[in-house]
């Protein structure tokens, strides 16, 4: 939520939601140096506000608030300077997703083709998106499936090839304020077989001595 | 209306592929974090009897999207999924008879419809 | 899909065969659609014969198509994209048959375009690249192509390979050295709302392999 002048605005604030599973939201305290805000929030409409019990601090000065979340649903926050509201607002946590980076991916070869599969994050409409090249390619390629079952095709089991994967959030489903996650770490393949690099000698076989 | 028995997966499918585009077209350069308000459905009927209140129903300060192409897109995807539904007070066929100019856009109606995607993105989520 | 008489006084064999044929291609021209249909009766005399679909349309109820030669059109934005239509062959006003027609089920994409090779000597392939409009459209956007390749002297000894990105790599050891190829490509929706029929060719792009069969890799 990129910067407007009124301090208290909310374009002020920035919210991550990580997997569904914590949100932070910190807010623009240049505009109030020496003020240590107050966070409060709940999850339902009808339920007493609560403290943050983790607030993230700047030069000593509340920040920003980690809270831990357990479900896509709404949330309701208030900051303050004692009692005095500056920012009161509800909003669907889902609308700043950053979804958990895939993690254990795994490869099944044939012939020119590999399927990677990694485990589904468990909520929907999200797009796994697969990326490839070789020490030949300038650029990454990118597969993309509605779920960790993404199939490469055109290979050359021969060459040695990087692989990374990430998710995304669709946007029909959760609008277009959301973060893609970090990609996964690489992986090297060749001849089906995991590599720890594709830049040593799996290039120039006519070499080996 | 109730709306259980709808085929939920047919209005995803018409939904994501045809009143999304209407809807961020309509909403292009809103984001949900400017107003102070949201709007949230529970379960998939909740969602729709809520998406059918904002689609037609009068608000102050918006008169009503009944007239705007989504709303077209959301009663045909709403009678083609849903057992039996009529459509709210406007039938397609009146609809033809009282063709008037598109309105202008409030800024209430682009709070509106900003809250409308939102319930449409939440059906998505869990339908 | 043929069509069915709109009123049951006529016999069956008393009519001329008026069943028809059409496509649809969405955001053609801007937000415009584009919904073209012909009969399947190339010597039927349409010279009386209109053309008109009704129903799954905004703000109006039917909508008459315009004609070129043999070749009825319609261009708009007022298709719905959602439910059914129908669309009936009138000869002065009267319904000769009518047919339901779903114009996202019947979408014939256009055709993909700019088809290059380009030889990577180190790695012994050939990097085959091309364009599609359906890339920046809002609606038919996610589409199947099929790239059709062969050595010029074998007529009919077409190869093919079905991607959806637009970007394919051929191996060197698999092609003849020394030798002249023709590549295609086409294209085809492939999401469950859109269906329809695959589009015409690209235009062809030619290409020579290297004499070498290009075994051994090299940075």
């Amino acid at each position: 939520a990129s910067g407007k002048t009124k301090p208290g605005s909310a374009s002020q604030l920035q919210v991550i939601n990580f997997n569904f599973e914590a949100v932070q939201i910190t807010w623009n305290t240049s505009a109030y140096a020496g003020i240590n805000f107050t966070f409060v929030y709940k999850f339902d409409k009808k339920e007493e506000y609560r403290p943050c019990s983790s607030y993230i601090l700047q030069h000593g000065y509340s920040a920003g608030c980690l809270l831990e979340v357990q479900r896509d649903g709404p949330l309701y926050f208030s900051i303050r300077n004692g009692t005095q509201p500056l920012l009161t607002k509800n909003l669907a946590i889902s609308a700043y997703l950053k979804p958990r980076s895939p993690g254990d991916l795994s490869f099944q070869w044939r012939q020119e083709a590999v399927t990677v599969t990694c485990s589904n994050l468990g909520y929907n409409d999200l797009q796994y998106e697969i990326q490839h090249k070789t020490v030949f390619d300038a650029v990454w390629q990118s597969t993309e499936a509605e779920t960790c079952n993404v199939t490469v095709d055109g290979l050359d089991p021969e060459k040695c090839y990087f692989f990374r994967a990430r998710v995304k959030a669709l946007e029909f489903a959760y609008g277009s304020e959301t973060y893609p996650s970090d990609w996964s770490e690489v992986t090297h393949q060749q001849r089906g077989e995991l590599r720890d690099s594709c830049w040593e000698n799996s290039l120039f076989p006519k070499f080996i001595l | 209306y109730n709306f259980t028995d709808c085929d939920f997966k047919k209005i995803k499918e018409s939904y994501r592929n045809i009143i999304y585009q209407e809807l961020n077209n309509y909403t292009k350069g809103t984001r949900a974090i400017d107003f102070d308000h949201f709007v949230y459905c529970e379960d998939q009927a909740d969602c729709l009897r809520k998406i059918q209140r904002l689609t037609f129903e009068r608000r102050p300060g918006c008169a009503a999207p009944a007239r705007e192409a989504f709303a077209a897109r959301t009663r045909a995807t709403l009678a083609a999924a849903c057992p039996g539904y009529r459509g709210a007070q406007i039938n397609n066929t009146q609809t033809m008879k009282k063709i008037r100019k598109r309105q202008i856009k409030t800024n209430e109606c682009l709070e509106q419809v900003t809250y409308l995607k939102e319930l449409w993105q939440r059906l998505s989520r869990i339908s | 899909e043929s069509g069915y008489a709109e009123n049951g006084d006529f016999d069956d064999t008393e009519l001329d065969d008026y069943s028809f044929s059409c496509y649809s291609q969405l955001e053609v021209d801007g937000l415009q659609h584009l919904l073209t249909c012909t009969f399947d009766d190339s010597d039927i005399n349409s010279t009386n014969l209109e053309l008109e679909i009704c129903g799954a349309l905004l703000d109006v109820y039917c909508l008459n198509f315009n004609k070129l030669q043999e070749r009825y059109f319609l261009k708009t934005k007022k298709f719905l994209l959602i439910g059914d239509s129908k669309i009936c062959v009138k000869l002065e006003k009267k319904n000769m048959t009518c047919r339901k027609v779903n114009i996202v089920k019947i979408v014939k994409p256009e055709a993909p375009f700019d088809v290059r090779v380009i030889y990577r000597e180190g790695a012994n392939d050939f990097v085959v690249t091309f364009n599609t409009s359906h890339l920046q459209k809002k609606y038919v956007k996610v589409l199947i192509h099929e790239v059709a390749y062969r050595q010029e002297k074998n007529e009919n000894n077409w190869m093919r390979v079905n991607l959806t990105s637009t970007k394919l790599t051929l191996l060197q050891r698999k092609l003849q050295p020394n030798a002249m190829y023709e590549i295609k490509v086409r294209s085809i929706p492939y999401a469950n709302y859109f269906e329809g029929f695959w589009s015409e060719w690209s235009p062809s792009f030619h290409f020579r392999t290297p004499e070498t069969n290009g075994t051994e890799l090299s940075l």
